[in-house]
């Protein structure tokens, strides 16, 4: 522990913590622009300089390591004058005539500055170079009159998105920041995942949705998940009066550190759908309006003789982006008391069921995503980390500099190939093959039998297999995207593989329940079969193509839904409920952690919770749901400890 | 003790500073027991006198040789010079143009907008010649900057009833917008 005073205040820090973080323990604020706390400090601006009694300069307080008995003076008139030095500078360089600036009010750190400094003007007037404006990214505009060069953005995409889209060009004044080698963002290796807009300290990246729409200062903020799959990223919602203005990352959130992809962050921006806003019953050939005491007796009527009459009856289908609460009560409701055998969800136990197989003699088998930033080398299979479970593609991505080793193994090129020279493109469909050449190889025994098979020569098999035995801490990130053929076969000997070479395993699932829907069992291949009538809890989720064909002669069909779709034009009674931004509820992620989802908007009026429609339905059943879902999902063995 | 003369003038700005001062209210009679509000775009006087007065207030950018001449005049005529809103901090939204040749920015307005016919650039020898827009304190020294687009009806408030009382203003905190 090192001794320093700080202004007035003493105050004791571990050896290696930089100035401004000690500050921030002290509780003394230095002003900074470059620096962000998800970010390694980097020293550019020069806005946070500091006096160290015994240095001959000012010192930036982001970068420099502390030292014992360090006394160190952060208002004094030199640091002071340095400030505004700084800060009028970066005003001449480019335009910030605030009038018309997006962020300008309370979201510019540039403007807050100024004004911490007490800046009522500028000692330096502007040179007036006109810089150009980038529109071309469909989510975001970079307008760089305002970009003050912190190089945040840059740094974000490297450091936190392992992306390196952003880059700078040029020198000095005429440092101009670059998406590629000098592209429009528009049309760069940018995959939108809009860290970088979410970063910037200034009105340099705007977010197209959320601008001019409300500021901090004027918007509210809810804390919760993204329920876009189920890694589960922590998010902040702004909203105002009602609407939703913008998703950003929660930098305090655990799982994801405030990084997003564009599935959590812009994509809900852009629901066009057509909301239900009032139950509907099927009258003369057509959905007519009706009270929701009408829509749940018809329901009722309806179901009656198919009460308990199992593979006759009442098959019963749910979205895995549903609470955990929800399913469980819906799975009491459906299973138990109606007694229909095919009661599952959405996702059909597709990424999940082989896996619980498993777990049921080995007991939880798969690690926690965190451990991926340990892994020295890591293989990705079954899975395209790229467009699914982004963000955990981003925890790989960016570890490649840091010397790990990723070896992502597809059926045709993907997004992770320009980052790592590992990449495997293996015949489609010959993943078993592939795993028993490398489990060959690495046994000492011939592989070219399997290798040939798998497309790939023995020679890169032999390769591949020195580098995860050679790793002293090899991750494998595992999907089900397998032949389906021979889905349990190939899990089985990836798992003998991992087991010979001492590997974690770690697998994302599906949508945001995921876990919840296989520990309950909801994990059966939906089939109406014999069954009359059917109910279909889909929440916002769009129903698949598959299901609604499947669908299609079911002689009484329940939607419970929060928008139009092609389902709901076809069913009998229609339930209108709140999408995921308007109810709360618990979720568990990929990996075991137990969240909750907070409400952050009002639903219309006439729409229930998805939890209220089910317990309205065990209602009108007269019966009461047990509601300790939580020993329920733990009934059975997990593929993962669960919390 | 007499009460402190005021004159006012407005140059390359939309009038908002001066609008934003009447919107004080009522308070423009407590200001006008206070001061003694002398030239003004807004009374009949029209120029500071040439006695002098203690505050003079420009709202505006300057951006032609009238402007410049009016700056000067009121330097000339003020003990504490106040440039009152963001043209006249920082040149504002008229410096716009700034980022253009004055040609250009000519040529746009007299020939080029969508609703000009015929149009044409006047030249009369009269007229004033157009300059880069420039924040005052770029042409004369300033004492206080007022910066906001307009600053509020409180921040004006604030800054002429301090001057009243023989005190230098301070802009911060609540007060210091540049919006
Ligand atoms: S980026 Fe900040 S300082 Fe620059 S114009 Fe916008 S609000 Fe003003
Ligand atoms: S959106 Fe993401 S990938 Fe695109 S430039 Fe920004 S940080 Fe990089
Ligand atoms: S765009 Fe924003 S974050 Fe990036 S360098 Fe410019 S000011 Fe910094
Ligand atoms: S990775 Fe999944 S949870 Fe995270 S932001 Fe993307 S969709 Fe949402
Ligand atoms: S914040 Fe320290 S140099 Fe930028």
């Amino acid at each position: 522990m090192y001794q320093l005073k700080i202004d007035d205040k003493e105050i004791e820090v571990p050896e290696g913590t930089t100035v401004l973080k000690a500050a921030g323990m002290a509780g003394v604020e230095i002003p900074t622009l470059c620096d962000h706390p998800a970010l390694e400090p980097y020293g550019g601006c020069r806005l946070c300089l500091v006096e160290i009694e015994g240095a001959r300069t000012l010192q930036p307080a982001c970068t420099l390591p502390v030292s014992d008995k360090m006394v160190i003076k952060t208002q004094t008139e030199k640091v002071k004058n340095a400030r505004k030095f700084i800060l009028s500078m970066i005003f001449s360089e480019r335009n910030h005539f605030c009038p018309y600036c997006q962020v300008s009010g309370s979201d510019c750190e540039l403007q807050n500055a100024a004004y911490g400094e007490g800046m009522t003007h500028w000692p330096i007037q502007p040179n007036w170079q006109p810089y150009p404006v980038d529109a071309s990214h469909p989510y975001f505009v970079l307008e760089h009159n305002r970009c003050i060069l912190c190089r945040r953005c840059v740094r974000a995409c490297a450091e936190l998105v392992g992306n390196f889209t952003l880059g700078m060009e040029e020198r000095g004044a005429n440092t101009l920041l670059v998406a590629d080698l000098g592209v429009p963002l528009g049309s760069s290796s940018c995959i939108s995942c809009g860290v970088c807009v979410q970063i910037c300290p200034t009105g340099a990246l705007i977010d197209r949705w959320s601008a001019y729409r409300g500021q901090e200062k004027d918007v509210s903020s809810t804390k919760t998940i993204c329920l876009g799959c189920s890694i589960g990223c922590g998010i902040e919602v702004l909203h105002r009066d009602n609407n939703l203005i913008k998703i950003n990352g929660d930098w305090d959130a655990e799982i994801n550190g405030g990084v997003l992809c564009d599935v959590g962050r812009f994509i809900p921006m852009d629901e066009k759908r057509n909301r239900l806003a009032t139950p509907m019953i099927r009258k003369d050939g057509g959905l007519k309006a009706a009270t929701w005491d009408e829509a749940l007796s018809v329901v009722m009527e309806n179901f009656k003789p198919f009460i308990n009459k199992k593979e006759n009856g009442i098959a019963a289908i749910a979205s895995t982006r549903l609470p955990a609460d929800v399913l469980y009560y819906y799975k009491q409701v459906f299973e138990e008391i109606l007694g229909s055998n095919m009661v599952t969800s959405t996702e059909e136990g597709r990424y999940t069921e082989v896996l619980s197989e498993f777990a049921e003699d080995k007991g939880p088998f798969e690690v926690k995503l965190s451990e991926i930033q340990k892994a020295d080398t890591i293989m990705t299979i079954g899975l395209d980390l790229t467009k699914d479970h982004q963000v955990a593609g981003f925890f790989i991505k960016r570890l490649i500099p840091e010397g790990t080793k990723v070896i992502p193994v597809s059926y045709e090129s993907s997004g992770m190939d320009a980052f790592t020279h590992h990449s495997m493109i293996i015949e489609r469909n010959e993943d078993l093959a592939f795993i028993q050449a490398l489990d060959a190889a690495i046994t000492g025994l011939d592989c070219s039998q399997f290798s040939e098979k798998s497309g790939v020569s023995s020679q890169e098999i032999t390769e591949i297999a020195n580098l995860l035995d050679r790793s002293q801490n090899l991750v494998i990130v595992y999907g089900t995207d397998f032949n389906t053929k021979q889905k349990k076969e190939t899990v089985q000997s990836l798992l003998k593989l991992a087991k010979k070479l001492n590997a974690k395993l770690i697998s994302p699932k599906g949508k945001a329940n995921s876990l919840v829907a296989e520990q309950l069992k909801l994990n059966k291949s939906f089939n109406v079969n014999g069954h009359k009538a059917a109910y279909v809890a889909l929440g916002d989720e769009d129903p698949s193509q598959a299901i609604i064909k499947k669908l299609e002669n079911i002689s009484f069909l329940v939607v419970q839904a929060s928008y139009h779709s092609a389902l709901t034009a076809k069913a009998d009674v229609v339930l209108p409920v709140t999408n995921w931004l308007e109810q709360s509820g618990y979720y568990i992620t990929c990996d075991g952690h137990v969240q909750l989802a907070n409400k952050s908007l009002q639903s219309p009026v006439d729409v229930k919770t998805n939890k209220e429609v089910v317990l309205a339905i065990a209602d009108q059943l007269k019966i009461i749901v047990n509601p300790v879902w939580d020993k329920a999902v733990k009934l059975e063995k997990s593929v993962v400890e669960i919390e | 003790m007499s009460k402190p003369k005021v004159a006012t003038d407005w140059m390359a700005g939309c009038a908002g500073c001066h609008m934003s001062l009447l919107d004080i209210d009522e308070r423009i009679l407590q200001v006008l027991e206070l001061i003694d509000l002398r030239a003004s775009p807004i009374t009949d006087l029209k120029e500071a006198d040439e006695s002098g007065v203690v505050v003079g207030v420009l709202e505006g950018g300057i951006n032609n040789t009238a402007n410049e001449h009016q700056a000067k005049l009121m330097r000339s005529r003020c003990k504490i010079l106040v440039a009152l809103g963001d043209c006249a901090v920082f040149g504002g939204v008229p410096a716009m143009r700034n980022f253009f040749t004055i040609e250009e920015s000519l040529r746009r307005a007299y020939i080029e907008t969508e609703s000009t016919v015929d149009g044409f650039i006047p030249t009369d020898p009269e007229l004033a010649v157009p300059t880069r827009v420039r924040a005052v304190s770029e042409v004369v020294p300033v004492d206080i900057h007022v910066p906001g687009c307009p600053p509020s009806a409180d921040v004006i408030f604030h800054v002429l009833s301090e001057l009243a009382q023989g005190r230098i203003p301070e802009i911060k905190d609540e007060n210091l917008h540049w919006h």
